[in-house]
């Protein structure tokens, strides 16, 4: 299902339209949002505009180049310009993790990492952990655990896992918790998400 | 009620396992679709203006300049509201007078943020500021700022009487007089209120994240006079709950105001600044509490006053709950409570409502009363909790008109101090003086009922023998979509994985309250329950001629196969029985009141709680948590749990920060970010050291003996740590949250011997 999704999700974007360039991608992919009334805002794909630039990211596997305003962050790039709304907000100013993404192996809080000074790099978002036809061990290990209740922050605490395990493959629990200390969980699963993280780090040492 | 707990008199197969949420892939995989994470084509993006001012009438609105954006598609002020209050509340959702800062004065909608932030700052509003008040009391006195032409005070004090408590306090051989102060708390969850508005002519479908779909439905077509059918809410997705997402709110209105005003879908999600000022929080009490005892260890006398600031508008969900009235024999009680309004920010239902504020109050007391007379707290509790067959008030009231069946609180407190070993705590309590860290155990117990309410639910099988629960309360992360899909899983004896569920949408199911107060489980399970007999009775009926003509009685079905009982050799598909039939089978469930008779059932708990204080730096440890509660029959023991967890942890978040302070002068809120109001993350508390004990038991309402949970764990933290504290180092806290510097003053008091 999640390969499927992962599809999904590719051919969703217009891949032909990125190849062209970034202001005329912007134009296809807003023409179907803006409305048919009144003045529609196309941008303006001749003019270069100093307050735009040309991003190029390479998410989940798949290159994107876009034209877009320099304050766009990290997290509207993936959730407004390329639909992968997996990442959430839940504070939009890098206190509480739902955010949290994998850039160039790091965790970042996307929500205060502007999209142009992380051009050429590499994401990883919640859409790109299942890899084929298969769920990501710390996917599995948060299904069987229940590491979640209301899952808003799910997203973000897998990626904090993600980069956790691979630096730490034996981690102690209290490792575990240091390192997931930046994801909030508001329902305070704490526990299971514990739990969910140790058999996440068996199952990827299998 | 007749109940069946099993089906046929044969074990259960699918409730009370432990296992995985039917929708975990959904959540794992960035699937599940939020409110805020709807597209819909067109959708203008919604930005709203809020008022500066903690109390103004609004002398002027120029909208001029935000109008001539280009982008703008529609800005409404209060002039563009009916004039008809928001549910539960007395606010419209725009007027032209503010009583908290933070309140919407205008909004607006256009094609992107970018235009939406610019414009909404053009917008000018002429306030005429009005003097504010912030404390409840201070409310209530002669010459106070006055919010509402009737005062400040909601209504009438609501009293709960029964005996004389006056007498009873006369006759006690000890009275012990105290105050118990908790602040207006947040209580919001991960995800930010958000909602999509579209219409269609005059039909709107609001996406919302809600706990309560079908109020936001009632308050919608009120405000819009529209026929029931005209409003479709749908919230299917909730990133938390936490009751501050239970009751209608502005932000629906003013989403569905823009799109009607627009023409377009509309989509307002709120900052986390704006979820903190203008969502419901917990809302700040202070009790005066006056409990005798007699020389016997009985409590003879219980006086409670307690003033709840409400906030500006908040009225109808709210109030102290029922620790005083529910959980000790005290022949002698008094509730008085004085909902009051200040300009602090709408407070409203959020987990417990006001439970967990009474409970600090009446479970430190009972443990400042045991201690005065020497008594162990347990013991005092053990002598005096209601029992089964004792009398009870069947709603919230003082008089005990009904019976207590079902309870187990006795055993939720043998089984938890048992876990804690509450031998090992201080006999006599530790001192503010001597080695620089000591420990200390304490105990608080708690109580609610669970399962109000109209519920409603529905159940279909598909030709393929495929099963669908349809249910207007929601999933809000306490897991209803895999508790209801079980209970229909084991009356029909379809496996769960053949289930798909669809949550919270108003159009596709029932009428049902919403999934608040501990009712989802109980009431719109029981509605899923009886659906899928209805179901059930269908299938078996189809599948009499198929099995020598068996009679429905005869049969039973068991993973996808219906057998005849007496002869199980003989048997039949379900798949095979649907395509015969021809056509899917559906069935509709609905519950009222639960209890009908005096027979009433609650649902109990009791907390221990091991900690060390550091006398230097006034650091609390919390080295071992034991939350022992009565669930009735678990239906999935690893959502028991994890409610139970994080409850807990929600609890004690109380007792260290999520306090929200206002400026005295200028009435603004001092905690509008996570970094202020310090929710709890993974190194707050260790979350090994919190043991949930399921406590054996079978409710008497609920679908297989089942009892709503969610909000008792929240309940206990702050008394249960203010008790061990006490018990560590002689030092009793009575204003929440119980900061390092509130302990360190009061460690250096001069002592009251």
């Amino acid at each position: 299902m999640a390969s499927e999704d992962r599809e999904k999700s590719e051919l969703s974007v217009s891949r032909r339209a990125f190849l062209k360039g970034g202001a005329i991608a912007t134009g296809a992919l807003s023409a179907a949002l803006i409305p048919a009334v009144g003045e529609a805002q196309l941008p303006d794909a001749v003019e270069p505009d100093p307050r735009h630039s040309n991003v190029a990211l390479k998410v989940n596997g798949v290159a994107y180049r876009k034209d877009i305003p320099n304050h766009t962050t990290l997290l509207q790039f993936l959730r407004e310009d390329l639909k992968l709304t997996g990442t959430k907000m839940g504070c939009d100013r890098l206190q509480c993790g739902a955010c949290t993404v994998i850039l160039n192996g790091r965790n970042v809080y996307s929500c205060t990492t502007l999209a142009v000074e992380v051009t050429g790099g590499e994401v990883l978002t919640v859409e790109g952990l299942a890899a084929d036809d298969k769920l990501h061990p710390i996917q599995q290990a948060f299904i069987e655990h229940s590491g979640f209740q209301c899952g808003f922050c799910t997203p973000g605490q897998m990626m904090s896992t993600k980069v956790f395990l691979d630096r730490t493959p034996n981690p102690t629990e209290d490792q575990a918790r240091l390192a997931l200390s930046g994801n909030m969980c508001r329902c305070a699963a704490y526990k299971k998400i514990l739990e969910s993280v140790m058999a996440a780090s068996r199952l990827m040492r299998a | 009620m007749a109940q069946q707990n099993t089906i046929a008199g044969g074990p259960l197969n699918v409730v009370g396992k432990r296992g995985p949420n039917i929708d975990a892939i959904e959540r794992v995989t960035g699937r599940a679709k939020y409110t805020g994470d709807i597209d819909l084509p067109g959708m203008l993006v919604a930005r709203v203006l809020r008022s500066t001012r903690p109390h103004a009438n609004i002398t002027g609105i120029d909208t001029s300049k935000a109008e001539a954006v280009p982008g703008v598609r529609a800005v409404i002020t209060y002039r563009d509201a009916p004039k008809v209050m928001i549910f539960g509340s007395r606010q419209y959702a725009l007027n032209d007078r503010v009583r908290f800062q933070g309140e919407a004065v205008a909004a607006l909608a256009a094609v992107d943020a970018e235009t939406a932030d610019t414009a909404i700052k053009l917008i000018a509003v002429q306030y005429e500021p009005l003097p504010f008040v912030l404390d409840p009391e201070e409310a209530l006195k002669p010459g106070a700022p006055q919010l509402f032409q009737d005062g400040n005070l909601e209504g009438q004090p609501r009293t709960l009487t029964r005996g004389d408590v006056e007498q009873g306090l006369r006759e006690s051989d000890k009275v012990i007089e105290r105050v118990y102060h908790c602040p207006t708390m947040w209580s919001g969850g991960m995800e930010p209120r958000a909602c999509v508005a579209q219409w269609d002519g005059d039909h709107l479908t609001l996406w919302a994240s809600t706990q309560a779909p079908f109020r936001v439905h009632g308050s919608l077509t009120a405000m819009f006079n529209v026929p029931d059918a005209n409003v479709r809410v749908i919230s299917s997705y909730v990133g938390g709950g936490f009751g501050t997402k239970s009751a209608p709110h502005t932000d629906e209105a003013l989403a569905a105001m823009l799109a009607r005003k627009a023409r377009l879908p509309v989509k307002l999600q709120y900052t986390r600044e704006e979820e903190i000022l203008d969502s419901n929080t917990r809302f700040e009490t202070r009790m005066y509490v006056r409990v005798g005892v007699k020389k016997d260890m009985t409590l003879h006398a219980l006086d409670v006053k307690a003033y709840i600031n409400q906030g500006a508008y908040h009225t109808r969900l709210g109030g102290l709950g029922t620790q005083s009235t529910h959980m000790y024999k005290s022949p002698n009680l008094r509730t008085v409570q004085y909902r009051v309004h200040t300009n602090v920010p709408n407070t409203g239902p959020t987990r417990g409502v006001g439970d967990p504020q009474e409970t600090f109050a009446i479970e430190s007391a009972m443990d400042e009363a045991a201690i005065e007379m020497g008594w162990d707290p347990m013991e005092f509790r053990l002598k005096n909790i209601k029992r089964n067959g004792d009398p009870i008030a069947r709603g919230a009231s003082g008089t005990e008109d009904g019976r207590l069946v079902a309870q187990v609180l006795d055993k939720c407190i043998q089984e938890g101090a048992s876990r804690i070993q509450w031998n090992r705590r201080n006999a006599v309590a530790g001192s503010p003086t001597g080695p620089p860290t000591a420990r200390g155990i304490g105990i608080a117990c708690t109580e609610r009922g669970g399962g109000a309410g109209l519920a409603g639910a529905s159940v279909k099988v598909n030709l393929d023998g495929s099963a669908h629960v349809f249910f207007a309360s929601t999933d809000i992360g306490q897991g209803s979509r895999t508790t209801l899909a079980m209970i229909a899983s084991e009356v029909l004896g379809i496996p769960l994985s053949r289930f798909r569920t669809t949550a919270g949408d108003t159009e596709v199911a029932p009428y049902d309250g919403g999934s608040y107060g501990n009712r989802t489980l109980q009431g719109t399970g029981r509605a899923v329950e009886v659906a899928a007999r209805a179901c059930l009775q269908q299938i078996l009926v189809a599948a009499g001629p198929m099995l020598n003509d068996a009679a429905p009685t005869d049969l039973e079905i068991r993973d996808s196969v219906i057998r005849v009982t007496a002869d199980p050799s003989r048997q039949v598909k379900l798949a095979e029985v649907m395509q015969r039939r021809g056509r899917s089978v559906s069935g509709d469930g609905a519950t009222a009141a639960l209890q009908t008779g005096i027979d009433v059932e609650r649902t109990s708990g009791a907390h221990f709680v091991e900690v060390e204080v550091d006398k230097e730096t006034g650091k609390v440890h919390i080295l071992k948590y034991i939350s022992a509660h009565d669930v009735g029959r678990p239906i999935n023991v690893t959502i028991v749990e994890n409610q139970i967890e994080g409850g807990t942890i929600q609890g004690l978040a109380l007792t260290q920060g999520e306090e929200m302070r206002f400026d005295e002068r200028t009435g603004s809120c001092l905690t509008g970010s996570f970094v202020d109001l310090k929710p709890p993350t993974a190194l707050d508390f260790d979350p090994r050291v919190i043991e949930a004990v399921i406590v054996p038991n079978e409710g008497t309402t609920g679908p297989f003996g089942g009892k709503g949970l969610g909000e008792n764990p929240c309940h206990p933290g702050m008394a249960a740590v203010a008790n061990a504290i006490y018990n560590a180092i002689g030092v009793r806290l009575r204003e929440v949250p119980f900061t390092r510097a509130k302990i360190l003053r009061a460690l250096n008091e001069p002592r009251r011997e």
